[in-house]
C-alpha cells in the first residue's frame, strides 16, 4: 500500500511536483513561468523549491540564456516516482 | 500522517487542475499554435489552388508560407524561453541543419522523379514536411508532432480517392481539421 508523502502533500508543493510531471521528463520550466503557473511570489515558490530539492524531488538549473542569469526547475525520476506514490496514496484513500 | 477521504479528493482535484493547466499553458499543448498556423496556411494556399490561376496562387503560397515562418519562428522562440529540454539547447542548430538538408533532398528526389503535375509535386512536398515533422517528434516528444501520421493518410486519401478535387480536400479535410484540433487542444486539452 502506498503511503502519503508529507514533503509533497503541503499544498504549494502539491501543485509544483503536479505542474513539473506534467512535462515530458527530463523538460525543465523556467522559474518566472511557473511562478505564474502557481500564482505565488518569488520568496513563496523559493521556499518550497529548496525544500523539494533538498529531498530529490526536483533539480534546480542556472543558467544564462541570452547573457542573463536564468532558473530552470524540472522534476527528477525520484521525484516523479515519490509524485505518483503519493497519488497511488490519495487514491486509496477515497477507495476505502 | 493521516487524511479524511474528502482531504484526499481536494488534493487529487487540486493535482487534475494543476496538471490541466500546466499542459494548457506550456506542455504538450504548445503544438496547438503550430497546428493552427499550418492548417491556416494550407486553407488559404489550396484553396488558392483550386479556385486561382496558377501564377496567382504562387503569390498566394509565397505570402501566406513567409507569414507562417515569421510567426512560427517567433512562437518557438517564446515557447522555448518558458520550458526547455535537454536537447532543444544542445540541438537548436541541428534541427535547423536537419530542415535544410530535408528541404535539399526533397528537392533531389523531385529533381529525379520529375513528377508529372503540380498535384503530385505538392504531394511529395508534403510527404517530405510531414516526415521532418515526424521525426521532430521522436526525439522530442511525441506529442509535438503525433498529428503528421493521420494528416499524412487524409493527404493521401484525398491524392488517391479524390484526385479532381485534391486542392480543396486539402484545404477543408486537411487544413481544417488541423486548425480544429489545435483549438481543440487548446481548450480543451
Amino acid at each position: 500500500m502506498a503511503e502519503l508523502n508529507e514533503i509533497i502533500h503541503q499544498p504549494v508543493r502539491l501543485r509544483i511536483m503536479a505542474a513539473l510531471v506534467a512535462l515530458d521528463a527530463d523538460n525543465e520550466v523556467e522559474f518566472t513561468t511557473l511562478r505564474d503557473l502557481l500564482e505565488a511570489t518569488d520568496g513563496n515558490l523559493g521556499a518550497h523549491l529548496r525544500k523539494l530539492e533538498e529531498a530529490g524531488y526536483i533539480a534546480v538549473n542556472k543558467t544564462f540564456v541570452e547573457r542573463k542569469p536564468r532558473t530552470f526547475v524540472s522534476a527528477t525520476g525520484e521525484g516523479r516516482r515519490a509524485f505518483r506514490a503519493h497519488v497511488s496514496a490519495l487514491e486509496e484513500i477515497i477507495k476505502k | 500522517m493521516n487524511i479524511s477521504p474528502s482531504e484526499a479528493e481536494e488534493a487529487l482535484a487540486a493535482i487534475q487542475k494543476m496538471t490541466r493547466r500546466t499542459r494548457h499553458t506550456i506542455s504538450s499543448s504548445g503544438a496547438y499554435i503550430f497546428l493552427i498556423y499550418t492548417g491556416m496556411i494550407w486553407l488559404v494556399g489550396f484553396l488558392a489552388n483550386q479556385f486561382l490561376p496558377g501564377s496567382q496562387a504562387v503569390y498566394v503560397w509565397a505570402a501566406v508560407s513567409i507569414l507562417g515562418s515569421v510567426l512560427s519562428i517567433a512562437t518557438g522562440m517564446r515557447v522555448s524561453k518558458r520550458v526547455q529540454g535537454p536537447l532543444t539547447g544542445m540541438y537548436g542548430k541541428r534541427i535547423g541543419l536537419f530542415w535544410l538538408l530535408l528541404a535539399l533532398f526533397c528537392c533531389a528526389v523531385i529533381a529525379v522523379i520529375q513528377p508529372i503535375d503540380a498535384k503530385q509535386l505538392t504531394l511529395v512536398i508534403i510527404l517530405f514536411v510531414l516526415v521532418g515533422q515526424s521525426a521532430m517528434s521522436l526525439v522530442f516528444s511525441f506529442a509535438y508532432g503525433w498529428w503528421a501520421i493521420p494528416i499524412g493518410a487524409l493527404a493521401l486519401a484525398g491524392y488517391f480517392l479524390m484526385p479532381g478535387y485534391f486542392y480543396l480536400w486539402m484545404a477543408v479535410l486537411v487544413g481544417g481539421p488541423m486548425i480544429l484540433l489545435g483549438l481543440f487542444i487548446r481548450w480543451r486539452w
